[in-house]
């Protein structure tokens, strides 16, 4: 898919990781509040390492105890495709749901949820506006 | 409101125990007896990967399928972490079983995990273990469970960094940095300590001191790397030949004593015989050649030799030593009282 402009101007690559920007901040403000924000950042790095190896622009995530930084990221790859960016977003964020469940059951998954997926379609809806 | 502080200064008393806790049990313990003011759990467990060590502090009605359950759950978990799957059969199990529920609410034998939280212990990005809450009842933790047990874990996981710290402190103060064998310092205290058995318990102690023979000459053709090897390979060999109980120790350069607790003159001269034999025939590979090296050995042992001291047991294998060079070195020799 080739990098479209909307009318306000800005790429829609760059309204994608925006939108991201902001999930993930709200994942990292909902669970940090759950299980700290050490065992947070760690479990952001671990998915990032690991989606990251299919998703490389996904490493120029900087995960820290102050949250989440896509600053390098929104720099680097915002000529990537956006459907490439929603592909690579869909499976950290799907990893990171994995290991909370793993950890807490629906503890963590059921604050999470309602936030995760009106994103994740607005998401798709963004890439899929003609 | 009330609730909130009530359970706020539970916390903070717990964090207070972990805090205060010197060793893991004590550790496991003193947050087991302190959780169940905060939790309903069946067993609250805490697997510590350096000694592959799980500790469960459970209800006294914990069926064993439902601790094998949680055991093999909380290394699930760890699997999922990335942290390489630790087989259940390979960790040793140190389990408390406390009274949590009044009798008529006992535990059902067939009793399944319903309910779980589980969290990495994790400082600096390093994941030391897990720490877990489980029970029988579904849904039995909810959001402010989790809050609470993550700032529990938080802080366990700052004192198992300390432990570790402090036991790698301890490492280096007992043993001898590049052959691994025990260090000197360490070898005066065990052997007061085996004196002291030996001396008042009436059992037989004996040493046996070890030197290679000729390891300048090593050194100076080689290399002190390839000394280096050729040390660590004898402390690995002395290692492997000798029983559980002994103590095997660096005394300094290219010399060895070994500790052999309740062992009869007999006993030694045959445990350092072996020794002997098999470094004669161990080929030590340096570079491109083949090393063949021989070791001296003198044997002193309580009650055979009458000493009265750690220092007389020393000094008596040494002096046999002694007469193991001098009788032309690659042998054993037991000491010999000078003759009146």
């Amino acid at each position: 898919m080739m990098v479209k402009e909307t009318r306000g101007g800005k790429w829609t690559s760059d309204l994608v990781l925006d939108l991201y920007s902001n999930l993930l901040s709200e994942v990292w403000d909902v669970v940090s509040a759950l299980i700290g924000e050490a065992i947070l950042e760690l479990l952001f790095t671990l998915s990032v390492r690991k989606i990251g190896e299919k998703y490389p622009f996904l490493n120029t995530l900087n995960v820290s105890e102050a949250g989440i930084s896509m600053d390098r990221m929104k720099q680097e790859y915002r000529v990537l495709s956006p459907l490439e960016i929603h592909r690579g977003f869909q499976s950290l964020l799907n990893h990171l749901l994995t290991l909370f469940s793993a950890l807490a059951e629906g503890v963590i998954s059921r604050e999470v949820f309602p936030k995760v997926f009106p994103k994740v379609r607005e998401a798709e809806r963004l890439i899929s506006q003609k | 409101m009330r609730l909130i502080v009530k359970n706020l200064n539970i916390l903070r008393s717990i964090l207070n125990t972990i805090n205060t806790s010197f060793e893991m049990k004590e550790l496991v313990e003193s947050a087991g007896n302190n959780l169940p003011s905060l939790f309903e759990f069946s067993a609250f467990g805490l697997f510590w990967k350096e000694e592959s060590t799980l500790y469960l502090y459970q209800e006294e009605s914990c069926p064993l399928s439902f601790t094998q359950e949680v055991a093999k759950n909380m290394l699930r978990v760890l699997n999922i972490l990335g942290e390489g799957a630790e087989e259940l059969d390979r960790v040793t199990l140190q389990i408390e079983k406390k009274k949590l529920r009044p009798s008529h609410m006992a535990m059902d034998p067939k009793a399944t995990l319903k309910s779980y939280l589980t969290l990495p212990l994790a400082v600096e990005e390093e994941i030391m273990g897990c720490v877990s809450l489980n029970s029988d009842q579904p849904n039995a933790y909810d959001a402010q469970d989790l809050q609470f047990f993550s700032v529990i874990g938080y802080q366990m996981a700052a004192t198992l960094k300390h432990y570790q710290r402090f036991s790698s402190i301890k490492t280096m103060a007992i043993y001898d940095t590049l052959t691994g064998l025990y260090n000197r310092r360490y070898l005066e205290e065990r052997l007061m300590a085996e004196t002291q058995k030996a001396f008042y318990g009436g059992a037989s102690l004996s040493l046996v001191m070890v030197d290679i023979d000729h390891f300048k000459k090593v050194n100076d053709t080689f290399g002190h790397t390839t000394g280096d090897l050729v040390l660590k390979e004898i402390a690995s060999l002395l290692k492997n030949s000798t029983r559980k109980k002994d103590t095997v120790a660096r005394y300094g350069g290219e010399e060895f004593v070994l500790i052999l607790p309740e062992a009869g003159l007999e006993v030694t001269v045959a445990i350092a015989e072996r020794i002997r034999r098999q470094i004669e025939q161990t080929p030590f590979e340096v570079g491109q050649t083949q090393l063949n090296l021989t070791v001296s050995l003198g044997i002193s042992s309580f009650p055979s030799h009458h000493a009265h001291s750690k220092e007389d047991l020393i000094q008596m294998a040494d002096q046999a030593l002694y007469d193991a060079k001098r009788g032309g070195r690659n042998r054993v020799c037991v000491y010999n009282p000078p003759q009146r």
